[in-house]
C-alpha cells in the first residue's frame, strides 16, 4: 500500500472521528461510546504507517514543502491528541482538534497535487538535528494548540457557569478542572519538546545561516513563543497562575504559534541564502 | 366465559386519582397474596398481578370475559376487598386492554408514567409486583412475557435513551453543578452553614457523590454538633466561617438569617490565598445568606434555590424529551409483543395438534396390523391412506389457525381447537404452561 492510500485511510478515521468528537458535545451516547478513541487510534497508526513509508522510500529531503509540513503536522496533532485521551481522558477537546487535523491533511493533498518536482534542497534538511527540530517542533506546536482548545472550552465553561445559562454544549463540556489540568499538562509537554526544537533550531541557523541569523522573525517568534509558555509553567508551579488566567496566558501563547508558523520556515528557499558554498552550488 | 383471552389491566394512578382515594385501594406488601388469590377467583382469571405504590395502583388480568362482565367482576373485588362503596373509586378507574395495557406497564415500568420522570424506585416496585404473583402462582406465561419486557425495555431506556442521566431535583442538580467545577468530587469538603432540612438533603447526594469532608457551622454549638451527628461531620460556630472558607470546596448556606452572611469582602481575601482553586456556594436560604456579589469574584460560582431548581427543571425537560422520545417505540413494542405471544399460542397448539394426531394414528395402525397380518407392501398402503385421512381431517382446523391468527385472534382459535381435540399439556410435549389460554379457560370452567 502506498503512503497516500494509507494517508487517505487515516483521513477517513480522522473525519469520522471529528463527527464523533462534535457528536459528543450534544449526546452523551457519542461521548461515552469507543468510536472516538478508536477512530483515532486507527488514524493516527495509519498516517504513522504511511510517514514511516515516505521516509524509508523518498531519497529527497522531506518535511521542506508546504504540503509535507502540513501532512506532518497533522500526525502531530492527532497523535498528540491521543495522548492527550489517554492520560486525561478530555474526548471534548477533540471537537476543535480532529476538524483541524483533518482539513489539514485534505489540504496537504490538494497542495502536494499542486506542487511539481521534489522540494527544493536547504542545507538545514542535511543536518542531523533536522528531524529531532522538525518533530519536537511539530509536537510542541501540537501540544500548544491542543492547550489553547482546551483553554478555550474552559473559558467557554467558565462563562456558562457564571452566567447560568446552561445549552446543549454544556452537557458535553467536561469539569473546570479537567480542562485546566489538560491545558496546563500540553503545555508543559509542549514547553519540553518546544525547547528541544527552539535549541536544535538555533543550532541550525547558526551553522546554515547568514551571522545576524538571529534576527529572523520566524526566530525571534518561537522565543516569544517559548517565553510566554515559561512563564505559564513557571506561573503554575509558583501557584501564581491558576483558572482564567492561565487559560488567558496559553490563548497568547497559541497566537504567537499561529504567528510563529505564518512567518514561515526559514530555512526554505525563501530564507536569506545559505552562507557555505556548497549550499550556494546546490542554488 | 367468551371470546379470547385478553391481557387488561385495571387501575388509578396520581394524575387522576387524589391520595385519599388511592390510599383507599393500596394492597399492602402483606395482603398481596391473599389479595391475588381473591382477585383470581373472582375475576375467574387464568393470570394477574397487582402493582400498588404510593402513586398507582394497578391490576394486571389475563381473562376471557367480555368487557362488561369483566368490569363487573373488578369492581365486586374491589368494593369487597376493600370493604368500599363503588362509586368511593370507580370514576377515577382506568380500564386498558391488549396492546394499551402492555405499552401502559411498559411506559409505567421505565418511569415516563411517573410523577417524577426517570425515578429509579418504580422499576423495583414493578419488578415486586411480578415477584409477588409469581410467587402467588398468579402470574403465567402471557404476564411472565410482558412484564419481562418491560424490565428489558426500562433498562435499555435508562441505559440507551439516558432518562436517568437529566438530574431532575435540586440535590441533583447540586452535584450535577459541583461535578462541572470539580474534576471529581471524591475527597471534596463540604462547608455546611446553618442546618436547615434542605441541607441535610443535599449534603447526602453531595456524599453519595463521593465528597469527604463536611463540617457543619451553625449560630450555636449544640445545634451544628446535633446536625453533624444525624449527617457526620465536624461542629463549629459561624464565627469560624473565614478560616473554613479557606478549607472548603462546597460551601452548603442554609440559615434562616434576614441578611447576607457571606459577602465579597470576606471571600475576597479567601480567594487570594486559594491561589485559583475554585469554590462552589450553594445558597439555598430564603431570603438569600450569600451575597450575589460573590459569584462576581473569580473562581467563585454561586447558586441559589432558584438557579438550583432552573437547572432541576431544565433537567426535566430533557427527561419529558426522552419520554415523548420512547413512547412510540414502547407503544409499538407492546404491539408487537402482544401479536408474538398470540402467534406463539397458535403455533404450539398446531403443533400439539399434529403430534397428537400421529401419536393416535401410530396406535391405531400398529394395533390394526397386528389383527390382519398384512405383507410389508399392504402395511405401507394402510399407513398413508391413514396418514392421508389425518392429513385431510386437520386441514380444516389448522388453516382456521393460520387465519385468527393473522386476524387477530389466535388465543381464541387455539383455545377452541384444544377443546375440540382435547389437546393437553402432555400431547406432543408443547411448552404452555400453567395458565396458559385454553388450559385456564378449562380450569375455570
Amino acid at each position: 500500500m502506498s503512503p497516500f492510500t494509507l494517508s487517505v485511510l487515516a483521513l477517513v478515521f480522522y473525519a469520522a472521528a471529528a463527527g464523533v468528537a462534535l457528536g459528543g458535545l450534544r449526546s452523551e451516547r457519542l461521548r461515552k461510546g469507543p468510536w472516538l478513541h478508536l477512530g483515532v487510534v486507527l488514524g493516527v497508526a495509519l498516517h504513522s504507517a504511511s510517514i514511516g513509508l515516505f521516509c524509508a522510500k523518498s531519497e529527497t529531503h522531506f518535511f521542506t514543502s508546504l504540503s509535507e509540513s502540513l501532512w506532518l503536522f497533522s500526525w502531530a496533532l492527532c497523535a498528540a491528541y491521543l495522548v492527550l485521551l489517554a492520560g486525561w481522558a478530555v474526548r471534548s477537546v477533540g471537537a476543535a482538534i480532529l476538524p483541524l487535523a483533518s482539513a489539514l491533511l485534505a489540504l496537504s493533498f490538494l497542495l502536494s497535487s499542486s506542487e511539481t518536482g521534489p522540494a527544493p534542497a536547504n542545507e538545514a534538511a542535511e543536518l542531523p538535528v533536522f528531524a529531532v527540530h522538525i518533530l519536537s517542533a511539530f509536537l510542541g506546536y501540537a501540544l500548544f494548540l491542543i492547550a489553547c482548545a482546551a483553554s478555550v472550552f474552559y473559558l467557554q465553561a467558565h462563562r456558562l457557569l457564571k452566567r447560568k445559562s446552561f445549552g446543549a454544549l454544556f452537557g458535553g463540556l467536561p469539569s473546570l478542572e479537567k480542562l485546566e489540568r489538560a491545558a496546563t499538562h500540553c503545555s508543559w509537554m509542549g514547553l519540553a519538546l518546544f525547547t528541544i526544537a527552539v535549541g536544535t533550531g538555533a543550532t541550525m541557523a547558526r551553522q546554515t545561516m547568514q551571522e545576524q541569523w538571529y534576527m529572523e522573525p520566524k526566530i525571534w517568534a518561537s522565543w516569544a513563543t517559548w517565553a510566554v509558555f515559561f512563564v505559564l509553567v513557571l506561573g503554575r508551579l509558583t501557584g501564581r497562575l491558576a483558572g482564567r488566567a492561565t487559560a488567558k496566558v496559553i490563548l497568547l501563547g497559541a497566537v504567537l504559534v499561529l504567528v510563529t508558523l505564518l512567518i514561515g520556515h526559514p530555512f526554505r528557499e525563501e530564507a536569506p541564502p545559505p552562507k557555505t558554498a556548497q549550499a550556494e552550488v546546490r542554488r | 366465559m367468551s371470546g379470547a383471552p385478553s391481557l387488561w389491566l385495571v387501575g388509578l394512578n396520581h394524575r387522576i386519582a387524589p391520595v385519599a382515594v388511592r390510599e383507599r385501594l393500596a394492597f399492602r406488601g402483606e395482603v398481596l397474596p391473599e389479595a391475588l388469590r381473591q382477585l383470581r377467583t373472582a375475576a375467574a382469571c387464568h393470570e394477574a398481578a397487582i402493582l400498588s405504590t404510593c402513586n398507582r395502583v394497578e391490576l394486571y388480568l389475563v381473562a376471557d370475559h367480555e368487557e362488561s362482565e369483566m368490569r363487573r367482576r373488578i369492581l365486586t373485588f374491589l368494593t369487597a376487598f376493600h370493604n368500599l362503596a363503588e362509586h368511593d373509586f370507580a370514576p377515577s378507574l382506568y380500564w386498558m386492554r391488549e396492546a394499551e395495557a402492555a405499552r401502559h406497564l411498559f411506559e409505567v415500568a421505565a418511569s415516563i408514567d411517573s410523577q417524577i420522570l426517570g425515578e429509579t424506585e418504580i422499576l423495583s416496585q414493578t419488578r415486586g409486583a411480578f415477584r409477588a404473583a409469581s410467587e402467588a402462582g398468579a402470574a403465567g406465561p402471557m404476564l411472565g412475557a410482558i412484564f419481562q419486557r418491560a424490565f428489558f425495555l426500562s433498562k435499555e431506556l435508562r441505559g440507551q435513551g439516558g432518562i436517568g442521566h437529566a438530574r431532575a431535583s435540586v440535590s441533583f442538580a447540586a452535584v450535577k453543578l459541583a461535578e462541572k467545577i470539580f474534576e471529581s468530587l471524591k475527597g471534596r469538603r463540604v462547608l455546611v452553614v446553618g442546618t436547615g432540612e434542605m441541607a441535610g438533603g443535599i449534603l447526602r447526594t453531595l456524599k453519595a457523590g463521593g465528597v469527604g469532608d463536611a463540617v457543619v457551622l451553625s449560630r450555636t454549638l449544640e445545634r451544628a454538633e446535633a446536625f453533624a451527628a444525624a449527617e457526620g461531620g465536624k461542629a463549629g460556630t459561624l464565627d469560624q466561617l473565614p478560616e473554613y472558607l479557606l478549607w472548603a470546596d462546597i460551601v452548603l448556606v442554609s440559615t434562616a438569617a434576614p441578611h447576607y452572611l457571606i459577602r465579597p469582602e470576606m471571600v475576597t481575601p479567601v480567594m487570594a490565598k486559594r491561589r485559583g482553586k475554585p469554590l462552589f456556594f450553594i445558597d439555598i436560604s430564603v431570603p438569600r445568606n450569600v451575597d450575589p456579589a460573590v459569584n462576581k469574584l473569580d473562581d467563585t460560582f454561586l447558586y441559589d434555590i432558584d438557579d438550583l431548581e432552573s437547572v432541576a427543571d431544565e433537567g426535566r425537560r430533557v427527561r419529558q424529551e426522552i419520554a415523548e422520545h420512547w413512547r412510540p417505540r414502547l407503544a409499538d413494542e407492546a404491539h408487537t409483543l402482544l401479536l408474538r405471544l398470540k402467534d406463539c399460542n397458535t403455533d404450539q397448539t398446531a403443533r400439539r395438534l399434529l403430534e397428537h394426531a400421529n401419536e393416535l394414528r401410530a396406535a391405531e395402525v400398529a394395533a390394526l396390523m397386528k389383527g390382519l397380518n398384512l405383507d410389508e407392501a399392504a402395511a405401507r398402503k394402510v399407513a398413508h391412506a391413514l396418514e392421508r385421512f389425518q392429513g385431510r381431517l386437520l386441514h380444516g382446523p389448522l388453516s382456521v389457525l393460520r387465519e385468527a391468527a393473522r386476524e387477530g385472534d389466535g388465543i381464541g382459535a387455539a383455545q377452541w381447537i384444544s377443546r375440540f381435540f382435547h389437546l393437553h399439556q402432555g400431547h406432543g410435549g408443547g411448552e404452555a404452561p400453567k395458565g396458559a389460554p385454553g388450559e385456564g379457560s378449562q380450569n375455570q370452567a
